[in-house]
């Protein structure tokens, strides 16, 4: 109770500060402060100039001023990304935006999915004790190690005889076949720390395993599931060599951005890849920003837990 | 000192310790086929009326589930069977072979070529997938000339190897997944009707499927997921795996599209012929230095920067946390992709900056002091593009890589700080420590015990990071003309000076016009028992991994 009602006011904390303030202090904190001065600028300095170029009327780099001249700005490079439509889109919406939704769909199927199927089966590997586990559990290990695209020439192969390039929802599959690993061992690590006798408690009171499930365990779950949740949205949302090869015709936005950046091809212009790139990303820094935290913890568990 | 000898105890038997794992694995195997036939010759003995369900089942598929009177397990049995069989005749030509087209075959190799006419998916599906296909277009085949890749009437089109391969795959798990079936309805019928003989009873439809359900909901809720996983990732990779055993690359970039089994030629073409050998060993020492460091330099920086930012002389701690915050906060592809723009050779930002200050000839002067800059083009540093900057590249890569990577390992170490308790700091300065000593025996040893495995798991994702390198300078900065050996030099596959192994599968794989896709398999294989290596020592130290309660 004291310590709540004893509370300092900015002023008092200036003089605690200067009553207290010796010269090894006075020069640690000097260089401290400057060190971390000099980290944010480099930091900033590059980001800065991502935005500058985002918004520089041209397309190529030396256009861009060194220090950003805000009476310069405009946004021809927003206009171009949401009012170009390729002749073979034609009548349909811009290119730019078709992609971002096709983009949304993919990712928002997979979220969905990987956070069903991951919890399921993790509650599975929590839970129960059955035959084959330990070799289910180091066989998904393995599979994580093996470097992911190698199967994709196969599935390219597979997808073309079965008519499936172009569909969305058959890419946000392969995402979600590729995450269910990772994150089973993540649920698993969470799902073990919740005490088994809330378990016992219900099958007494006559539950069944799916009132368990979905009663019991799941809703104590719910902020493991939210970090699977945003870690599957982000992982297709930018993802550039799968959707490169499975979406030859109906390509994502990431295709779409990376067309800007290959020096040989007829539309390269970095400077609307800023712009594109730049409106991809405030929202993700807004997110991840705020769920710091959040997502930190989500990390350091599935990395302890093992 | 103990943990040292120890090691190189384990490290010198490892040899030993190796073979006589091989040999207990193969003396298992044998001992379990002994013990599987022994199993069944008691069950025969002991149980003969049980064992006659077992019996029918094998002859046909679900009769034993029959005998047992349990319509309800027979009926899926029998509908599978019967999937399979109709699936195969869908899929064949059999009807043509029936209606008297079928001739006189030819048996060249010691190859029965009916099934690769007339078979359905499943046979001729395992026909391809053992030869791999034999014909070629032009080739003279049952009198006729053959001139198309044709799907529909298969004999008259030449072999495409890759779609063989391909269905060659499926239709052996396919067959797999049957014969699993099959063995389990075997076992099943035995098993039940032991049980009929035991307790007088049969199961009624709604206590076997209320049984069911309780029992195996472990493996109920599984079954969705291992499907998606069965076709989506463990086929593809299969199909990959195999491929590292056959010729590929020579036979495609001949423009045939016909490929071989060879078994370990790829693998002893990569170890034994010096160009390879050459690039081989140049990657993988790049790829090793480049987990290596960009892992300690990441972990580093996140550590001093958690320090300073929790220590107590700095103010505004939470301001500077979320600005420094920023890299992570950024999609990993987007950061790379700015800092190809940063370091562009004409108009990228360092370059700008340096021509504003006049300082472009005293940086390379400084640089190629250094042995980073040997440019012989004058005006802008290239900084990731010249063949003659390799080494700048490099550090570079890994520069970037650190701005990348520190806040993750910031946030993470700042973490575990909070949880060291102050009175662990209290007892020592009571015991006179002064801070270098607080940091060397509490503050370190802490810390580092609390991130170890995250140290590893780093260093395994650093060494797959093909985004780091891909996104950034695809590799690039070439060899230089004269390093590159004259017998690779035409084939468009040789790796940049920044790729790492990863990222030159990539470009064996799907970068050049022929694609060098056996030896992308070769080297995933052998990226693949690098990393598990690794993995596994991390594990062993995880004792909560094996815990099971």
């Amino acid at each position: 109770m004291e310590n709540k009602a004893y509370k300092m006011t900015f002023k008092m904390k200036v003089s605690r500060f200067f009553r207290t303030l010796t010269l090894k202090k006075f020069i640690l904190g000097l260089l401290a402060q400057l060190w971390l001065i000099m980290m944010a600028l480099i930091v900033l300095t590059p980001v800065l100039w991502m935005i500058s170029a985002a918004f520089t009327n041209g397309t190529n780099l030396t256009q861009v001023p060194i220090y950003p001249k805000f009476s310069q700005w405009s946004f021809a490079n927003y206009q171009y990304l949401f009012t170009y439509t390729s002749s073979t889109q034609a009548g349909a919406l811009p290119d730019y935006v078709d992609s971002f939704l096709t983009t949304l769909i993919i990712a928002v199927a997979s979220m969905v999915m990987v956070v069903i199927f991951s919890s399921l089966v993790g509650f599975s590997f929590s839970r129960y004790k059955f035959r084959g586990k330990k070799q289910v559990l180091l066989g998904m290990m393995a599979l994580q190690m093996f470097p992911s695209f190698m199967g994709m020439l196969a599935l390219f192969m597979f997808f073309r005889q079965f008519e499936l390039l172009n569909k969305p929802l058959a890419l946000a599959l392969i995402y979600v076949a590729g995450s269910i690993p990772y994150n089973t061992f993540i649920v698993r690590g969470f799902m073990r720390n919740i005490p088994k006798s809330l378990d016992e408690a219900a099958f007494i009171d006559g539950a069944s395993n799916l009132q368990t499930l979905f009663k019991i365990i799941i809703p104590l779950a719910v902020p493991i599931m939210g970090f699977i949740a945003v870690n599957a949205f982000m992982g297709p949302w930018l993802d550039y060599i799968l959707p490169s090869v499975i979406m030859p015709q109906k390509i994502t936005v990431a295709v779409w951005l990376f067309r800007f950046m290959n020096p040989l091809g007829s539309t390269y212009s970095p400077l609307r890849f800023m712009a594109g790139a730049l409106f991809l990303t405030v929202p993700i820094m807004i997110v991840q920003i705020f769920m710091q935290r959040y997502l930190v913890y989500g990390l350091t568990a599935g990395a302890e837990k093992g | 000192m103990e943990n040292k000898a120890k090691f190189l105890d384990r490290l010198k038997t490892f040899p030993k310790r190796f073979a006589l794992g091989i040999f207990h694995f193969f003396m298992r195997l044998i001992f379990g086929i002994g013990r599987f036939f022994k199993n069944i010759y008691l069950a025969a003995k002991n149980h003969p009326k049980s064992f006659i369900s077992g019996l029918l089942s094998f002859f046909l598929i679900g009769t034993g589930q029959l005998r047992n009177k349990q319509w309800y397990k027979a009926i899926p049995f029998f509908t599978i069977l019967l999937i399979f069989v109709l699936f195969e005749i869908f899929t064949s030509n059999y009807i043509y072979a029936i209606s008297g087209e079928i001739q006189d075959y030819p048996a060249q190799d010691g190859i029965f070529y009916f099934f690769r006419d007339y078979g359905g998916f499943l046979t001729s599906g395992l026909w391809g997938f053992f030869t791999l296909g034999r014909l070629v277009l032009g080739d003279m085949y049952r009198g006729e000339r053959i001139v198309t890749y044709d799907r529909v009437l298969t004999w008259k089109s030449a072999d495409n190897s890759q779609v063989l391969l391909g269905e060659g795959i499926i239709a052996l798990v396919l067959v797999v997944i049957f014969i699993i079936t099959w063995i389990f309805s075997i076992r099943d019928a035995y098993q039940s009707h032991k049980t009929f003989v035991e307790t007088g009873k049969v199961e009624d439809v709604k206590t076997f499927f209320k049984r069911v359900w309780t029992d195996y909901f472990a493996y109920i809720i599984i079954i969705p997921s291992a499907i998606l996983i069965f076709t989506f990732t463990l086929i593809p990779f299969l199909f990959s795996f195999l491929v590292a055993f056959t010729n590929w690359t020579e036979r495609i970039s001949l423009g045939q599209m016909l490929f071989k089994w060879t078994f370990f030629d790829t693998f002893k073409m990569v170890f034994t012929e010096a160009a390879w050998l050459k690039f081989f060993t140049d990657v993988l020492s790049w790829t090793l230095i480049y987990a290596f460091m960009s892992s300690v330099t990441v972990y580093a920086l996140g550590f001093i920067q958690a320090m300073i930012i929790e220590s107590k002389y700095v103010v505004y701690k939470k301001f500077w946390r979320t600005i420094l915050i920023l890299p992570w906060a950024i999609p990993g592809v987007i950061s790379l992709m700015l800092f190809r723009n940063v370091f562009a050779d004409n108009g990228g930002l360092l370059n700008q900056i340096l021509v504003q200050f006049n300082a472009v000839e005293s940086t390379k002067s400084i640089l190629s002091s250094l042995g980073l800059v040997n440019q012989v083009d004058p005006g802008n540093i290239l900084w990731l593009t010249s063949p003659a900057n390799g080494s700048l590249a490099k550090i570079l890569v890994i520069i970037v890589n650190l701005w990348l990577g520190y806040p993750y390992f910031m946030m993470l170490i700042t973490g575990v700080l909070g949880t060291i308790p102050d009175s662990l700091y209290e007892a020592a300065e009571i015991d006179g420590a002064n801070a270098p000593q607080k940091f060397r025996y509490i503050t370190l040893p802490m810390v580092l015990r609390a991130t170890a495995p995250v140290i590893i798991t780093t260093f395994t994702f650093n060494f797959n990071n093909f985004g780091a390198i891909y996104f950034l300078t695809s590799g690039g900065p070439g060899y230089p003309i004269d390093q590159i050996p004259e017998a690779v030099r035409v084939l468009g596959a040789q790796p940049g000076q920044t790729d790492i192994l990863i990222s030159w599968i990539y470009k064996l794989s799907f970068g050049s016009a022929n694609d060098q896709y056996n030896l992308a398999s070769v080297y995933s294989i052998l990226i693949f028992v690098f990393i598990s290596l690794a993995a596994i020592y991390n594990l062993s130290k995880l004792k909560s991994f094996w815990e099971e309660d």
